[in-house]
């Protein structure tokens, strides 16, 4: 069963989200989400991570009262979610992927069309504009409109448009999406920031993105929630965890050292490209214990150590590994 | 201090609405369509003003400059503009952009419907309100007339009104189909053979044609007309009663045919106009407003965005 039990709650604490069975069927023939049980404890920054057509843009529009579930209920901060639903809206930042912007107004104008859509009054309004056009690095932009902006500006926009409100929970879909390296960077600290003193949903499909910055996960497969816990849980999903020592020395130096430490109980080890051997540690071996026998060989042949690495990407892999069991029980099923 | 405060609450709780409605008639006065517009009627109204400048009266005259709004072409305009807030790609942005904040979806829909309406009325009046005062305080070389600002504001209303109708029922139809362009030829199949739709429930009098036959009686319909006039006209009447009887005893005195007795004329055929109620015509098609808006409003609640 690949389905985890929902997301840690703290006692006495209101989940940020909940949902239960929440399902999302369009025209009776697509289920873009599917009895979705979810809980996003408050103060965490939540990723939802999963493949494009997962569900995941669905699910926050249905958060946001966009659309109506066929079946199963959302609730948010404990309010019930829907179209009307002013005061649940009132309590969040949404920040769409590609944010579609009025490209006939200035920055300063649209930041203050969503203030007044948020009730602000003038005297708050006006100084948190211009704190977030700083904050986001738009300050120079002002005097432009908007349809001059790039698609890195949007995004910029963007998230200060779903900071305008002040919400505790944000939810934002792909923020990362089209950004240049600088761009995503700003991004990603800004996400980790915030997720101090604020609930953060971060819909995405790039997992290095969520590996930098999560606490807490969200997998979905077609509709479903595959998995949802802490980074820990998901990262101790790996049956097994791999290498790569990166060496200095001649080529028949490495070739013996690999053969040494395959010759190690519950360790495989491999040549790799170029200077590298890759090593495996078996399920049942402790890691620290088989690493320190391998650093023993290592020092004691004429190699050099240059650097340790992860073979592959840790939550990459758990990721891999869960939509592969999800989709094997989808075929069992 | 209390009413201070209630004013403060009531104005922070139509911030979004007043905000939207803002927002909507900057974009809307920015558009293309607009400026033509208002650019094509105002030369229209101007070309009919001066070509019939020397034939017609006050009251025909103004009527004549009507009758774009009324009947063609700019229902056309006025249509697109009603269909075009809710439905196609700009569904999607403004569900990212504004239905994503705290507003209720019967204020966006609202705001957004008074931006048209409001619009429609701007460029209406703008173009029309000098263009009869012009025609009304100049001198031309035709008879005098007896048109009332009272007349000219009624009719004035009631052809905004119809343009109200108008966008409100764009406004349906472009929730409800959701492509504007379907929704906008479907309006025109509607729309042109309105007056013989009409017909078929005996409902003539509201068919845009005839309202602006109408118009010429409503323009010289003074303010307090009801007991004096009709004082008049029922001793009109009864004068004319009076030789009428008289002829009509001589010629069975004298053995010939009486004369037909002219019966009360058709609503059409009568040159005057006379059964035309502003009531009627106000209820005609106020209701049917109000109700293409709660259609509308109910329809774009229970759907997806």
């Amino acid at each position: 069963m690949p389905t985890q039990p929902d997301t840690d709650e703290q006692p006495g604490m209101e989940p940020a989200i909940r949902t239960e069975h929440l399902t999302k069927i369009y025209g009776q023939r697509l289920i873009a989400v599917n009895d979705m049980n979810l809980q996003v404890p408050q103060g965490s920054v939540f990723g939802l991570l999963g493949p494009n057509g997962a569900g995941k843009t669905t699910t926050l529009r249905l958060l946001l009262g966009l659309q109506r579930p066929t079946a199963g209920r959302a609730e948010v901060f404990g309010k019930s979610c829907g179209p009307n639903a002013v005061a649940v809206r009132s309590q969040i930042g949404y920040l769409p992927t590609n944010p579609k912007l009025p490209g006939n107004l200035r920055p300063i104008e649209y930041l203050d069309l969503l203030g007044k859509l948020s009730r602000l009054p003038r005297q708050v309004r006006k100084p948190r504009i211009s704190a977030l056009l700083r904050a986001v690095g738009l300050l120079t932009a002002t005097e432009q409109r908007i349809q001059t902006f790039s698609t890195g500006m949007c995004t910029r926009l963007g998230l200060a448009a779903s900071l305008v409100g002040d919400p505790p929970l944000l939810l934002w879909d792909e923020p990362t999406a089209g950004l240049d390296p600088t761009a995503r960077r700003f991004t990603l600290d800004l996400i980790r920031e915030l997720g101090k003193t604020k609930t953060v949903v971060v819909a995405t499909h790039i997992l290095s993105d969520i590996d930098q910055i999560c606490d807490h996960l969200g997998v979905m497969h077609e509709g479903r929630m595959i998995f949802t816990g802490s980074m820990q849980d998901m990262k101790k999903r790996l049956r097994r965890d791999g290498f790569s020592l990166e060496l200095e020395g001649e080529t028949d130096n490495i070739r013996l050292l690999a053969q040494e430490v395959d010759n190690l109980e519950g360790i495989e080890a491999h040549l790799g490209a170029g200077q590298t051997l890759l090593v495996r540690i078996a399920n049942d071996r402790g890691r620290s214990r088989a690493l320190a026998e391998v650093f023993k060989l290592v020092d004691a042949s004429k190699l050099s150590l240059q650097a340790v690495h992860s073979a592959q990407n840790a939550t990459e892999n758990a990721y891999l590994q869960l939509l592969q069991e999800e989709e094997a029980h989808g075929f069992h099923r | 201090m209390d009413s201070t405060d209630k004013t403060s609450r009531l104005s922070t709780r139509m911030m979004p609405y007043l905000a939207i409605l803002q927002h909507d008639l900057r974009a809307l006065r920015a558009s293309r369509l607009v400026r033509l517009w208002l650019a094509a009627t105002a030369v229209l109204t101007l070309m009919l003003a001066l070509a019939n400048w020397s034939n017609f009266q006050n009251a025909p005259l103004i009527a004549s400059l009507l009758f774009p709004y009324l009947v063609f072409p700019w229902f056309f305009v006025v249509v697109v503009l009603g269909v075009s807030p809710v439905s196609g790609s700009r569904a999607e942005a403004l569900a990212d952009g504004i239905l994503s904040r705290p507003v209720g979806r019967c204020e966006y829909l609202l705001a957004t419907w008074s931006a048209r309406v409001v619009l429609v009325w701007g460029v209406y009046l703008l173009v029309l309100v000098p263009v009869i005062a012009l025609v009304t305080l100049a001198k031309r070389p035709v008879p005098e007339d007896t048109v009332t600002i009272y007349g000219v504001a009624t009719a004035l209303f009631v052809v905004g009104l119809v343009l109200t109708f108008l966008v409100s029922l764009g406004f349906l139809m472009g929730t409800l189909l959701r492509k504007p362009l379907l929704a906008v030829v479907v309006l025109i199949f509607v729309w042109y053979p309105i007056s013989l739709i009409l017909s078929v429930f005996s409902l003539e009098e509201f068919s845009p044609i005839s309202l602006n036959q109408a118009l010429c009686t409503q323009l010289r319909q003074p303010w307090r007309q009801v007991e004096g006039d009709s004082k008049v006209n029922i001793n009109k009447g009864d004068k004319d009663a009076v030789p009428s009887q008289f002829s009509q005893i001589l010629s069975v005195l004298s053995g010939a045919k009486p004369k037909p007795k002219a019966a009360k004329p058709e609503f059409f055929e009568a040159e005057k106009f006379d059964d035309f109620s502003l009531l009627r015509v106000t209820l005609g098609y106020g209701l049917p407003t109000l109700m293409a808006v709660v259609l509308a409003t109910l329809s774009f609640y229970w759907r997806d965005l």
